[in-house]
């Protein structure tokens, strides 16, 4: 059951008498991100944060072993100077740290968010990236007329099924 | 409290960035509607892109001709051999350092008057660092072996040099093209749903469906989009100040007078933010007022970055100071010798229009009147951009011609072909923004909508955004 709403407090309200009454997974859509439908949703912290930080490791390890290992096979000595020296090589190892870091942060966010998505047909509503608001209720059959109801009472402009 | 302030008001005192709103901006519908009214081709675009392409046409003409005659063509001279393509990279480079600072620096420093600009600035880095990336493979003479400067696994089984600072550079500027294309684009993947769900053209809807990467604007994904956001733009906050300091290196590792200098690298960082916002003037001053946007890239949000481009001068300022300071105290002979030929000797007209246009004129936004008054701003970032374009010809130019040893003094005439090669490098630029101006949103429309008060069933008083 999917609701379009034209207002971001009636959305809000809609959410909290879904979550509480148990009738179903919720799904709720913004054109802008707002901390008001976070907050009626109660979701965990994005772990995000551990894409990054796994990809800003495995990058400063990758870029320091790129230049040690390169140096050590091809050795180009230059006035007694160390051929592997960490203070330069930290160039290579911070920009492939950023590099990899930034790439798995995006690569977690797609993967976390579902996307790429293939289909848009279900659950959905173009009106949701312009200036409206949605409630997507995924519910039992039996619960279909509640949430209806609850959705109407709550002052959705639109009300329909999808499956 | 947000501040509600008249987008054409004409003064106002002591307006804290952060709390810049939009009043004229009532909706988010008219966010869309308003914005994305700018993708519709006019007479000027078509102008202004074949203007861009006239120039991009003799650019391309002039590396034909130079790789087809010789590098020779390129008025080096020796010792002088970096000119005008190593001075256009560095330019160029440093273009691209405002994009970044705008949507990352000041998101995080949650800088309000970045909102309705940093898509136009991020772009503008991208284009920017695709131009510059081009410079140093005209500048090795035979571009198609630029790939030499990669390490990769070869069947010679030679590696690059790692304690070279132009490996560094291949390091720096590579990351700093793909993690600020990937802001840029991650940035757009909303506001390309947005394209989408409004499109009506079944073919040009499912290309935006397919970059949109079937984005639908639930809470799941812009809680992990908004984790995210802040991830990069915590990675591309160090990344700003280390790619310009890299470019710097190229210049500071070489016992050269005038190069050899620890300052360097905050000083190209500040150059080079300096020149960015700069360029942003010029690109959003006339989009403002030819597209009607006045009332989102508002006189309070030109007035706020005027602030960082007179401190940004400031700071560039100074470093011009201590060089000469580092010079008289450091009692190198040679450096005050390089100095004074810099400033008053065979150099003096490059260094006199460096330091007229990026330390004299800037003075003028201390007025606030100046700051609020856009055509003026407009002029002054034409000035900037020319002075930053000189200031690495001063830094460039003098130091190879005028070495430690008098039998290498030398001259350095750029020919048609480095003029031909820098206006195409305008050209190619252009034409890269003016194709995204008319394709995507040039203004953040989601995070536009995160200022605009969203509708209530209960009014009551909005704090703005978050």
């Amino acid at each position: 059951m999917i609701g379009v709403f034209a207002e971001l407090d009636s959305t809000v309200e809609a959410i909290e008498e879904l979550k509480h009454k148990k009738l179903g997974d919720i799904t709720a859509y913004s054109p802008t991100p707002r901390h008001e439908l976070e907050h009626a949703i109660e979701p965990p912290p994005s772990p995000v944060r551990k894409f990054t930080l796994f990809g800003a490791l495995a990058g400063v390890i990758f870029g320091y072993w790129l230049a040690i290992w390169g140096s050590e096979y091809w050795p180009l000595v230059v006035g007694g100077k160390a051929i592997s020296t960490w203070i330069p090589y930290t160039v290579f190892g911070f920009e492939v740290m950023v590099m990899v870091g930034a790439l798995s942060t995006v690569f977690g966010m797609f993967y976390l968010a579902g996307i790429p998505r293939l289909t848009m047909t279900v659950g959905y509503d173009p009106r949701f990236s312009n200036g409206h608001y949605g409630v997507w209720c995924e519910c039992a059959p039996d619960k279909l007329a509640e949430v209806e109801a609850i959705l109407r009472r709550h002052g959705a402009v639109e009300v329909r099924g999808e499956r | 409290m947000a501040t509600l302030v008249h987008p054409d008001e004409p003064r106002r005192p002591n307006i804290a960035s952060a709390d810049i709103q939009l009043p004229a901006v009532k909706d988010y519908e008219q966010v869309d509607r308003e914005i994305l009214s700018i993708l519709q081709p006019t007479k000027a675009w078509f102008g202004g892109l074949l203007i861009a392409l006239a120039c991009l046409g003799l650019g391309i003409f002039s590396w034909v001709y130079q790789i087809h005659q010789g590098l020779g063509v390129a008025g080096y001279n020796p010792p002088v051999m970096w000119g005008v393509y190593i001075i256009t990279f560095v330019f160029w480079v440093g273009i691209g350092h405002a994009g970044t600072l705008i949507s990352a620096i000041l998101y995080l420093f949650r800088a309000g008057f970045r909102t309705t600009i940093y898509r136009a600035a991020e772009a503008m880095t991208v284009f920017a660092v695709m131009t510059a990336g081009l410079f140093p493979i005209i500048h090795i003479g035979r571009p198609w072996k630029f790939f030499w400067l990669i390490p990769y696994p070869n069947w010679r089984l030679i590696w690059p040099n790692f304690k070279s600072p132009l490996v560094w550079d291949v390091f720096a500027i590579t990351t700093y093209l793909t993690i600020s294309t990937t802001f840029l684009f991650v940035g757009l993947i909303p506001d390309i749903a947005v394209l989408r769900d409004r499109e009506t053209n079944p073919v040009r809807k499912k290309i935006l469906a397919f970059l949109s990467f079937g984005w639908r604007n639930s809470e799941r994904e812009w809680r992990h989009f908004a984790r995210a956001y802040l991830f990069l733009a915590a990675f591309s906050t160090p990344l700003v100040l280390s790619v310009h300091s890299v470019v710097s290196f190229d210049f500071a590792m070489g016992i050269v007078p005038g190069w050899h200098t620890t300052i360097f690298p905050p000083y190209f960082v500040a150059g080079a933010i300096f020149s960015g916002f700069a360029m942003v003037w010029t690109i959003i001053i006339p989009m403002r007022r030819w597209f009607g946007l006045r009332h989102y890239v508002t006189l309070n949000h030109l007035d706020a970055s005027a602030k960082m481009v007179l401190f940004t001068s400031l700071v560039v300022g100074l470093a011009y100071l201590i060089e000469f300071f580092i010079a008289w105290y450091g009692g190198v002979k040679y450096e005050q010798d390089y100095f004074w030929n810099r400033v008053f000797g065979q150099w003096w007209w490059a260094a006199w229009i460096m330091l007229t246009c990026n330390m004299i004129l800037p003075l003028s936004l201390f007025s606030q009147k100046l700051r609020r008054n856009p055509t003026w701003l407009w002029i002054l970032s034409i000035f900037i951009n020319i002075g930053m374009w000189f200031e690495r010809f001063v830094i460039v130019v003098p130091s190879l011609s005028h070495d430690v040893e008098p039998w290498q003094w030398s001259s350095y005439v750029p020919t048609w072909v480095d003029y031909g090669l820098l206006i195409g490098s305008f050209g190619w630029f252009f034409m890269w923004f003016l194709l995204f101006v008319k394709q995507l949103p040039v203004m953040a429309l989601a995070e536009i909508k995160e200022i605009v008060p969203p509708k209530m069933k209960k009014a009551h008083h909005h704090h703005g955004g978050h």
